[in-house]
């Protein structure tokens, strides 16, 4: 079985920071695999395993995406091998566009079975990649994702719905987005990552993939930080809860909160 | 002079970082309470391959090199000097000498199960009368027909009440002093070999340190570790290499005790402002960050010149004596720049300042390293 | 000029956000519905100009009619927008495949102007506001929201569609009692400051004197498993705006918070005087929530 996880190398918005125009700033940012990735990678691998399948991780990005640290990080987390596609004009690049390049790339790759993502990017958070993915693919998709079994032909996947998980029987190959929770990421051990450098990776020029022309343009209009609401952060003394209770209450019921 | 780590190595201090995280800090305070050897963490960090970090794969360890051992070590004793103490000695202290030293036999026997962690080591050199005067130890090993006879006792002694498996140094002619001193593996539940109740002590506190006792304990022959009389020569050595995982854990307790002082001069406000904005704070802060640095260098050099084959007994002194006084001197002031409630159990740091003191203390004292080093330049 | 919207619908009714924003753009309105005949009926009664419905799912789940969807909208491509639930994702994810159209989320104004859509978005989790003009079609992920019963009902167009291969084998039910943390006024947060889950006890309790609902962060629901699913709020889990929400032995990290901001006021008690929740709260209290929760649900009595 031959399984692709699609994984992203971003910073996390928490280190970025946000100019008064709107600009954001990445530069004190460092990348990484998110958690959400990791459960993925977890996820496939658990799959691979119980299979004997191979497991491709596969990214696609402006330049830094495909450095041997970003490669090292990911095969170190127990991928067979990696496909990278870095590339500046990705820089920026949205869902669609992003998700075109990757299935690409999944094509160029040849005789895939299953494509797993995580539940969202770390820095985008759109959930729509895995989405648009099956799309360009004609492939079927599933999102919130809490376990997948079986063979190509008759994969098992569980999913969270409302109220509770159903199980989904899927005859042909699939995308499947991970729940945050579907498994627990595994710690890579020493021998891991000094193993990761010498697993293959293998880069891939944009231009050989037939990547579709847009189909909108989009120009940005203007950028600005958001209306967040400004914030009491008035603190009561709780030395005595009963009486910093009562002072909550009062000021609360004061500004018609309750 | 590349001063820049290599992918892997970043990924390993990422690595040890995280797992220290998630599975020590949450046990580091209650464990120096209670006193209490954290058995718990010993498979976890076998699994990740912690207890053969610089042993060669085919044997079972990670095959990293010795700047991986050190930042592993650091990352550790960031957030749990007992942690990092039990890495290093076990690895540096109790399995280095049957891997140098070993017969094949020796090496076939022991190696494997404790470079991959399934059993412990301990190194026990130490003696209520012979500490850094090694030559007036009082244990002995005389031979009986197909036997040593072990007498005497040892103390002090760091993993001895959970190690399977310990390096064992008596004199096999006690009329010599350095040189009637022999190394032996000498296995736990040997009859004539008792494990006592571990020492209570101002840091560290869950580290394992009881006092051994031999009394008519015999062990085989080919127990008899890098022939009669070197004993003192395989401790020797021995130590030169532990320095570096001692310089390791210094630098960790300091750098834990740096980054819990930024923290809080972040947050804690006087005279309507952050103490960080005060130049005396900051001014201990870059104090602090220096010497830490300096530190750094010092332990990560000699580690490096150990992987290229060129290790210096200076230059491993120089890192563990100024790792370990400077996380003395760091843990001490990140406790003032914490003022009173740097002084209680409520905050790491005081934690870190009973912990550093052993560092300049253990595996030859700061006295020593001073002599190993004027000795280096002055010859 | 006006533009044709279309909205693609699964087995949840609640667009009624969807249908307003595809009303305000002044052109023809469409929804596609895959899921059952009560949501297309829902649909077609909710002020929308045509309903094309693929017929009853049988065993196939809403994400077996993707491509059918995709195929539907692409003959007059135009705004394509999506509610946030992962089946609804899944749809507009193959429209925007097949038209190769932008995706944009976290939209909280879209217009029609000059023959472009112009949306206001926040983007990155929420630390940037941009405003982009579309010149071509583009799919928006919205909230959704109960739909109001329009004047007149629009025919259901029942359509014959290949789903792709995909059935329904078993959906298992969990024993938590459900809840829409979306329409609650006022919301008790509770996150790891809470030891043990018979603590919940004085939580619900501390609830009900408030007249709230009861919700948590990420590692309650789906790690620890306290509260159902419905209940986590945050990037991952649900944005709620109520007029009240208390954050007990919540620590505050962008994740979370993500999920509460537009709440009118909120408190929070941690015993951590350093947890970046104090900073995104109107009132803080800083203690031990075991001491703090029952002394105001005491004042509330």
């Amino acid at each position: 079985m031959r399984i692709v996880v699609a994984y992203k190398w971003a910073s996390n918005p928490q280190e970025a920071v946000v100019g008064v125009d709107g600009s954001v700033d990445w530069s004190r940012a460092r990348p990484g695999i998110s958690e959400y990735d990791l459960v993925a990678v977890e996820l496939a691998r658990q799959l691979a395993e119980a299979t004997g399948g191979e497991l491709i991780g596969l990214t696609a990005g402006a330049k830094g995406v495909g450095a041997p640290i970003a490669c090292k990080a990911a095969l170190s987390r127990g991928l067979d091998r990696a496909v990278i596609v870095e590339d500046d004009s990705l820089e920026g690049a949205g869902t669609t566009e992003l998700a075109a390049v990757l299935a690409g790339a999944v094509r160029h790759i040849g005789d895939v079975d299953l494509v797993v993502t995580g539940d969202s990017s770390v820095d985008v958070g759109a959930k729509m990649v895995p989405t648009v993915l099956a799309g360009q693919l004609g492939w079927a998709a599933v999102a919130e994702v809490t376990a997948v079994s079986g063979q190509p032909g008759t994969l098992r996947v569980e999913r969270t719905v409302p109220g509770g998980v159903q199980i989904l029987e899927i005859s042909g190959p699939a995308v499947l987005a991970a729940s945050v929770d579907a498994a627990e990421a595994r710690l890579p051990g020493m021998r891991d990552v000094l193993a990761a450098g010498k697993k293959p990776v293998e880069h891939l020029e944009i231009a050989a993939l037939d990547v579709p022309a847009r189909g909108a343009v989009v120009t940005v209009k203007g950028a600005s930080r958001p209306d967040l609401k400004a914030r009491k952060a008035q603190i009561f003394d709780a030395t005595d809860p009963a009486a910093a209770a009562t002072e909550l209450v009062t000021a609360l019921r004061g500004s018609g909160a309750l | 002079m590349d001063f820049d780590l290599t992918d892997e190595q970043e990924l390993i201090r990422g690595m040890v970082r995280e797992f220290a995280a998630a599975e020590v800090a949450p046990i580091a305070a209650e464990i120096d309470r209670e006193h209490r050897f954290p058995e718990e963490l010993l498979p976890k960090m076998a699994a990740l391959n912690l207890l053969g970090i610089p042993y060669p794969e085919k044997l079972g360890g990670a095959g990293a090199d010795y700047v991986s051992y050190v930042i592993a070590v650091e990352e550790l004793a960031r957030v749990c000097a007992t942690t990092s103490l039990i890495v290093s000695v076990h690895t540096s202290l109790g399995t280095w000498p049957i891997f140098e030293f070993g017969t094949q036999a020796q090496k076939d026997k022991y190696l494997h199960d404790l470079v991959t962690g399934r059993r412990l080591a301990a190194f026990a050199l130490t003696e209520p009368g012979a500490g850094t005067d090694v030559a007036a130890g009082k244990a002995t090993a005389l031979l009986s027909g197909d036997e040593y006879i072990l007498n005497g006792s040892k103390v002090f002694i760091t993993n001895g009440g959970f190690a399977d498996v310990f390096v064992v140094m008596a004199k096999t002619d006690p009329t010599k002093g350095a040189r009637g001193i022999s190394a032996f593996i000498v296995e736990r539940d040997t009859p004539g070999f008792t494990i006592g109740e571990g020492e209570r002590k101002m840091g560290i506190r869950a580290s394992s340190t009881p006092p051994l006792f031999f009394a008519d304990c015999r062990v085989p022959k080919d127990a008899l570790l890098g022939g009669e009389g070197n004993g003192f020569k395989v401790a020797m050595q021995t130590l030169g290499g532990g320095r570096i995982g001692i310089g390791a854990q210094a630098l960790g307790i300091a750098q834990g005790a740096l980054d819990a002082s930024i923290a809080y001069a972040k947050e804690r406000f006087q005279f309507g402002q952050p103490i960080a904005s005060f130049e005396a704070i900051q001014w201990m802060i870059a104090d602090m960050a220096t010497e830490i640095d300096a530190a750094r260098l010092l332990v990560y050099r000699a580690a490096s010149s150990k992987d290229k084959g060129h290790s210096s007994a200076t230059e491993g002194a120089m890192a563990k004596l100024f790792a370990s006084e400077t996380a003395t001197r760091v843990a001490g002031r990140a406790i003032q720049i914490h003022g009173g409630s740097g002084y209680t159990e409520s905050y790491p740091v005081e934690r870190a300042y009973r912990d550093a003191k052993i560092t300049e203390i253990y595996e030859g004292t700061s006295e020593v390293q001073r002599m190993v080093i004027s000795t280096g330049y002055l010859r | 000029m006006s533009v044709n919207a279309w909205i693609v619908v699964g087995d949840h009714p609640t667009i009624g956000n969807l249908i307003a924003v595809a009303r305000s753009l002044g052109g023809q309105v469409t929804a596609v519905v895959a899921g059952p005949r009560s949501v297309a009926e829902t649909a077609a009664a909710g002020g929308v100009d045509r309903v094309v419905w693929f017929g009853a799912p049988g065993e196939a789940p809403v994400e077996a009619y993707a491509t059918a969807v995709a195929e539907a909208i692409a003959a007059d491509p135009g705004v394509v927008l999506g509610g946030r639930h992962s089946s609804e994702r899944v749809l507009l994810g193959a429209v925007a495949a097949r038209l190769q159209a932008p995706v944009l989320t976290g939209g909280h104004s879209v217009s029609a102007e000059g023959g472009e859509v112009i949306v206001a978005h926040s983007v990155f989790g929420g630390i940037a506001e941009k405003i982009v003009a579309v010149s071509g079609p583009v799919a928006l992920v919205l909230d959704g929201g109960p739909v109001p019963p329009a004047s007149a009902a629009t025919p259901v167009e029942e359509v014959a569609a290949s789903p792709l291969s995909m059935r329904v084998i078993e959906t298992k039910m969990s024993a938590f009692e459900q809840v829409d943390l979306g329409a609650a006024p006022r919301v008790v947060g509770i996150g790891r400051g809470l030891k043990a889950q018979g603590d919940l006890v004085m939580i619900e309790t501390f609830a009900r004197a408030a007249k709230a609902e009861v919700a948590c962060t990420r590692p309650l629901a789906e790690g620890l498993n306290w509260l159902g699913k419905d209940r986590y709020i945050g990037i991952s889990g649900q944005h709620i705006a109520p007029q009240l929400y208390f954050a007990i032995g919540i620590s505050g990290q962008l994740q979370h918070m993500a999920g509460v901001r537009g709440a009118e006021t909120i408190v929070a008690i941690n015993s951590d005087p350093d947890a970046p929740v104090f900073k995104d709260a109107d009132y803080g209290l800083v203690g031990d929530l075991y001491e703090i929760v029952p002394a105001i649900t005491g004042a509330l009595s």
